[in-house]
């Protein structure tokens, strides 16, 4: 009982920090709306490559365009997911690293949870939305997938978050780390995008291991396909042990944490 | 007269390589920061290497070609592409905050040209990019393709005359478009689609790949001679191609120079600056 309650006021927290993060942001709205259409064109640039691409040669190593394009739309949402909710996760190093963590320490909320909601990241809204737009354009669309879509694109953003946070988390025990927590954000956004079938296979398990693009987007790719709910339990329970294991590494770290001395307040 | 032109000559010269070596200085002093680049141009030559790769083994390259490219060249292609985007690639964003946050009221009163100015400082760290991302390249290349065919001190400097005209006419074009802040302060959007047709006319896929009403459009627009050129010019031009490639080039890159000339005589027009 008591559990459940603590499950429904955090999820008051985390509805009231996003609601506070979005209105600051959309207080710019021209630098808001510019930011958005500036990250869909991004993206939308990769999907003419692919189309001019598959176009000519058809499909690579079993994908074509639509499977492309499907695990664009699935990557695209969940990393603009995870940043929009969570989009404190790329500064977490930096803050460990100065020292101003005391801040979220002093609040009642959990300490984890609260750094990163703290902020949101404009320019994932885009990322967000562009996966949307794409699966409504692709073939066979439908109700049914739309909510399928919307379950791998939130269990995507907690395996993106709890992967990116677990590495900036590694500032507690090297200090700087912001050279090994960038690769690891770059290597796993990029392996994310592409037909998993290009790689190698001996380097294959890196996707189900430290850089989780086969449960953000090509199992999904595959469940998605089918259009088969089975294996959602499956992606949630993975989602939930990458967070359990991201969470524990930062309470790993938090004992190993000194403060900056710095005063700082947020408004 | 030839020995007052000669000293007034080295004078400017002086003026604009100490602008480029003060912009050098200031880069090397954040060696950290190549670490990030690095990375990033490996892993997106690494990822499209396995593209090709998986491209030629798939049957529409059953005859080893396709558009004139093999994988090899496919790969070299794309390794030279990219040193454009990464090494001249990224002027627009320092310029943009020049004009937004007032510097160039400072720069107009100093006993130099703006435009000039802002090129030499912006070149000089800029070629010591190019030249790490093309040793990167070159490393990377040789492991995933091979060594790069038909490739001697001649295709060489007509690959070096092709990327400095390359990374001049990004500069140039890049300036250009900065200088749209001094009417619209919110001009990120300018670049992001010069930014995206440059990424697709010639630096993710060759031109021959394009369809061919796509091909003709790209040909009008000075596009082909960011990353297309020099990367044609590094894998499969010949000659006379090299030739017509370079003039192309150049011809933009006037221009793009007379362009932003005007613009900024226009821009100074607009400018009220206030201070103390």
């Amino acid at each position: 009982m008591e559990k459940q309650s603590r499950i429904k006021a955090y999820a008051r927290f985390l509805g009231a920090s996003f609601s506070a993060n979005f209105l600051a942001v959309i207080e710019y709205r021209v630098n808001f709306f510019l930011q958005v259409f500036g990250m869909m064109l991004n993206n939308g640039a990769f999907a003419l490559f692919w189309g001019v691409l598959l176009g000519r040669t058809g499909g690579i190593g079993g994908y074509e365009f639509t499977d492309v394009m499907i695990v664009w739309a699935i990557t695209s949402s969940a990393f603009g997911l995870a940043h929009v909710v969570f989009g404190n996760i790329r500064n977490l190093g930096r803050i460990i690293m100065q020292g101003e963590l005391d801040l979220y320490l002093l609040q009642p909320k959990d300490v984890f949870l609260n750094v990163l909601a703290s902020k949101t990241i404009v320019s994932a809204w885009g990322d967000l939305v562009y996966g949307l737009i794409v699966v409504a354009l692709l073939p066979g669309f439908g109700l049914g997938r739309f909510f399928l879509f919307c379950a791998l694109t939130a269990t995507g953003a907690v395996i993106f978050a709890a992967t990116f946070a677990a590495a900036e988390s590694l500032a507690f025990f090297l200090g700087n780390s912001q050279a090994i927590s960038s690769a690891l954000s770059e290597f796993l956004l990029s392996f994310s995008l592409y037909p998993e079938t290009i790689f190698d296979k001996g380097m294959r398990w890196l996707f189900y291991t430290i850089l989780p693009s086969g449960f953000i987007a090509f199992v999904p790719l595959a469940i998605y396909r089918s259009l088969d709910w089975r294996l959602i339990p499956v992606l949630i329970f993975v989602a939930v042990l990458y967070a359990g294991l991201s969470y524990a590494l930062f309470r790993a770290g938090l004992r190993r944490y000194e403060s900056g001395n710095q005063m700082g307040a947020r408004v | 007269m030839s020995h007052t032109f000669g000293a007034y000559a080295f004078a400017v010269g002086r003026k604009y390589g100490l602008a480029g070596a003060t912009g050098l200085k200031t880069r090397l002093a954040y060696l950290g920061n190549y670490a990030g680049s690095i990375l990033t141009y490996g892993l997106f030559v690494f990822v499209f290497s396995r593209i090709w790769t998986a491209v030629f083994e798939s049957k529409a390259g059953a005859t080893g070609f396709i558009a004139g490219y093999d994988r090899a060249t496919a790969i070299w292609y794309f390794i030279v592409a990219e040193i454009s985007v990464f090494g001249f690639g990224r002027f627009f964003w320092r310029l943009a905050e020049d004009v937004k946050s007032g510097q160039v009221s400072y720069l107009l009163g100093r006993p130099y040209s703006f435009v000039g100015f802002h090129y030499a400082e912006a070149m000089g760290p800029a070629l010591v990019d190019a030249l790490i991302f093309l040793a990167e390249g070159y490393l990377l290349g040789t492991l995933l393709a091979g060594p790069p065919a038909h490739f001697g001190p001649g295709r060489a400097a007509a690959l070096i005359l092709s990327l400095l005209l390359a990374g001049s006419l990004q500069f140039f074009l890049q300036l250009a478009l900065a200088m749209t802040a001094f009417w619209i302060e919110e001009n990120a959007a300018f670049f992001w689609i010069f930014q995206k047709l440059a990424l697709i006319v010639g630096t993710l896929l060759p031109i021959e790949f394009l369809p061919a009403r796509a091909q003709a459009a790209a040909a009008c627009t000075p596009f082909p001679s960011l990353s297309y050129a020099p990367a044609r010019i590094a894998v499969a031009a010949g000659i006379p191609e090299g030739l017509r490639l370079v003039s192309v080039q150049v011809a933009w890159l006037l221009g793009a120079v007379v362009l932003c000339e005007a613009v900024y005589r226009l821009a100074r027009k607009n400018l009220s600056v206030n201070g103390g």
